[in-house]
């Protein structure tokens, strides 16, 4: 009696420990209901969402860095297609708009579960993309150093893939420490003085101290310097009369133009007289890079991506 | 003052005097554009460097950046005036202008064609640009063969802008179709001689020494034609062909100075504007006043555009508009058009 009376207490314990355990598992699944806020206001997303359409090239760096299904992306600045970086990862991925410009049809067409936006979309855009998807415009001021990691942190949030956010921004910052171990064992300080400019058709353009990839440049070791050159409330570049160029003089010049590799770039500016004759130059010390990932991309893959560019112009340093 | 001597075949009491004022203004302005820049070599330091002086940078900004875009900027401006001249003299009227009657459109296009197609700005022949600016007049032309539109000469503006805006929207569509052509179309289509490599100026010397042999040319036929198409007849000319060597010469200068400096709106109004202004009704005089004026008009125009914006540039373009709209709102207003 008494052992069937314990088989019956244990069964019904058994039977009680699983609808709690069911239980509690439905209470999470009900509880994953979360709220990201948003550069509009907290928007509420359930799960892991299936389809993400990233209208904003920090975005897509983002949700491919983080493993989530992106199935939509606007061009790169000066491109027809995304930043050449990050094609292998993106794959065949369908082109919803460019960043100022988003084509709605395109977007409802690649039916998302979630949309992920710039800081500065407009709130028309998104009250109209809302009725499509629940929509995150990112809430983190541009061109700050930690920037990207508070925007993929936040991206992250909204796909349910916070544990993968941390673990590649974790990859990024391990591989910055990597990079400034080359960056000062190769070059001596005071030697690491360095401008990061952009070389478009009309000349030369300096880029703000506090753009992504001048970051990193810091990050490892460089001294970038705008000279005060770009001026406030214009964060990202400022372009500059050719007979300013001497002031971008560094021990280190890296050049970047949109959508053409490197090498052209800088294949450009040395027909430029007043190129020419930089010291950088003249010490073969620029380094010409893509100017889609320097200078429109945001992101961890794209810091991985520049972090290699540095790390290999600097061991190619001659000792 | 030995320019009143008789010698000199357009040394008329009435133009030796603007054209010497014109001249000495001219002069001054080229000191600027030597002088004045965005960058930090003051106008002090320059002059030391034309002093036979000066330090290796100051002598660098001096002769390799400023010179060059001096003369670009003299020569860009030569052309678009006489240009602008021979147009407004043959259509009668004063507002017809290469930037405004799509000239400049039209070779404008053909640049960006050729853009499209890979050329670069640098490498750009300016035979590509000479063509498009001969389409463009070709229009023109037939614009004024409308019944009634020549002889309303707001009316012929319209039918130019028109023109120009249909060219623009064709040039856009390029510009979107290829993003790297597109920064290229864009910075090129707003005008500026900043920047230019002198090799672009070889390749237009030979037009424009051409064009300036044609205007010796048709400049006393033209003067005659002012007195009606029957008395330029009479006189033994043939107006028929004039206004051929009128357009070639025209698309001749506009296509060497867009090849140059980009399609540059206004300075071919301005500039017969004040010509005319001080030498009279008769063409040869005009012409002559232009060779000073143009190119004082365009130098000062970029002098304007490195200051207002330093330590960036602003396109010339755009201060060559900004100095262009007001005149040719002045002219419209004048109580009468002169009708040429």
């Amino acid at each position: 009696m008494s052992s069937l009376s314990n088989r019956f207490h244990s069964t019904l314990l058994q039977t009680l420990a699983a609808v709690a355990v069911v239980s509690v598992s439905l209470s999470q699944a009900v509880a994953e209901t979360r709220t990201v806020e948003s550069a509009y206001g907290p928007v509420q997303i359930s799960g892991q969402p299936g389809r993400v359409v990233t209208l904003y090239e920090g975005a897509l760096d983002a949700a491919l860095a983080v493993g989530a299904n992106a199935v939509g992306a606007v061009i790169t600045r000066g491109g027809s297609d995304v930043a050449e970086y990050i094609k292998s990862e993106a794959g065949d991925i369908a082109i919803v708009g460019a960043p100022a410009e988003t084509n709605i049809e395109a977007v409802i067409a690649a039916q998302p579960d979630l949309i992920l936006a710039p800081p500065r979309i407009n709130q028309q855009q998104v009250a109209l993309l809302s009725r499509i998807a629940p929509v995150v415009a990112s809430n983190v001021p541009m061109f700050q150093p930690d920037s990207w990691e508070r925007e993929t942190r936040l991206f992250a949030k909204a796909m349910g893939r916070e544990a993968e956010a941390e673990k590649v921004i974790g990859q990024v910052k391990e591989r910055i420490s990597e990079v400034a171990q080359v960056v000062s064992a190769k070059i001596p300080a005071g030697q690491r003085d360095a401008a990061l400019v952009r070389w478009m058709p009309q000349g030369p353009l300096v880029m703000a101290e506090g753009l992504f990839s001048a970051s990193l440049l810091q990050a490892v070791g460089f001294e970038l310097t705008d000279k005060d050159l770009v001026k406030e409330g214009r964060p990202h570049s400022e372009p500059l009369s050719l007979e300013n160029l001497s002031s971008m003089d560094q021990s280190w010049v890296f050049l970047a133009t949109l959508n053409e590799d490197g090498d052209k770039a800088l294949d450009a500016a040395r027909k430029s007289p007043a190129f020419a004759r930089l010291n950088a130059v003249q010490n073969d010390q620029v380094i010409g890079v893509s100017g889609q990932l320097w200078t429109s991309a945001t992101g961890p893959l794209a810091a991985l991506a520049i972090l290699d560019d540095i790390e290999a112009a600097v061991n190619a340093i001659q000792p | 003052m030995n320019a009143l001597s008789p010698t000199s075949a357009v040394a008329s009491r009435a133009l030796s005097l603007p054209l010497i004022a014109a001249g000495l203004l001219l002069f001054l302005i080229i000191i600027a554009s030597l002088l004045y820049g965005a960058g930090p070599i003051s106008a002090s330091e320059a002059f030391m460097v034309l002093a036979g002086s000066g330090s290796e940078e100051a002598r660098f900004v001096v002769s390799e950046l400023r010179l060059p875009r001096t003369i670009i900027g003299l020569v860009t401006g030569l052309a678009l005036g006489l240009a602008g001249a021979l147009l407004q003299s043959m259509t009668r009227n004063p507002l017809a202008e290469p930037g405004l009657l799509g000239v400049s459109a039209g070779s404008g296009f053909a640049v960006a064609l050729a853009i499209l197609f890979g050329a670069s700005t640098a490498t750009l022949t300016s035979f590509v640009a000479q063509l498009g600016a001969l389409a463009g007049c070709a229009l023109v032309i037939a614009a004024t063969r409308v019944q009634g539109l020549g002889n309303d000469p707001v009316r012929l503006i319209l039918a130019g802008a028109t023109l120009t805006g249909l060219l623009l929207a064709l040039t856009s569509m390029l510009m979107l179709m290829d993003q790297r052509a597109a920064d290229e179309i864009r910075f090129w289509i707003t005008g500026s001689i900043a920047g230019k490599p002198l090799s672009m100026l070889q390749a237009t010397l030979p037009s424009i020494l051409a064009a300036l042999i044609l205007i010796v040319i048709v400049a006393r036929p033209l003067a005659a034609m002012a007195l009606g198409e029957k008395a330029a007849v009479g006189l033994g000319h043939h107006p028929g062909r004039i206004r051929f060597l009128i357009v070639l010469t025209v698309a001749l200068l506009v296509g060497s100075a867009t090849a140059l400096a980009g399609p540059l709106i206004f300075v071919g109004l301005v500039v017969p504007f004040i010509a005319r202004a001080f030498a009279g009704p008769d063409i040869r005089k005009t012409l002559w006043l232009c060779v000073p004026v143009g190119p004082a008009v365009v130098l000062a125009a970029d002098v304007v555009s490195r200051l207002i914006a330093a330590p960036a540039e602003l396109p010339l373009g755009v201060v060559t508009a900004l100095i262009g709209a007001p005149v040719l709102l002045a002219i419209v207003r004048a109580g009468r058009m002169p009708s040429l």
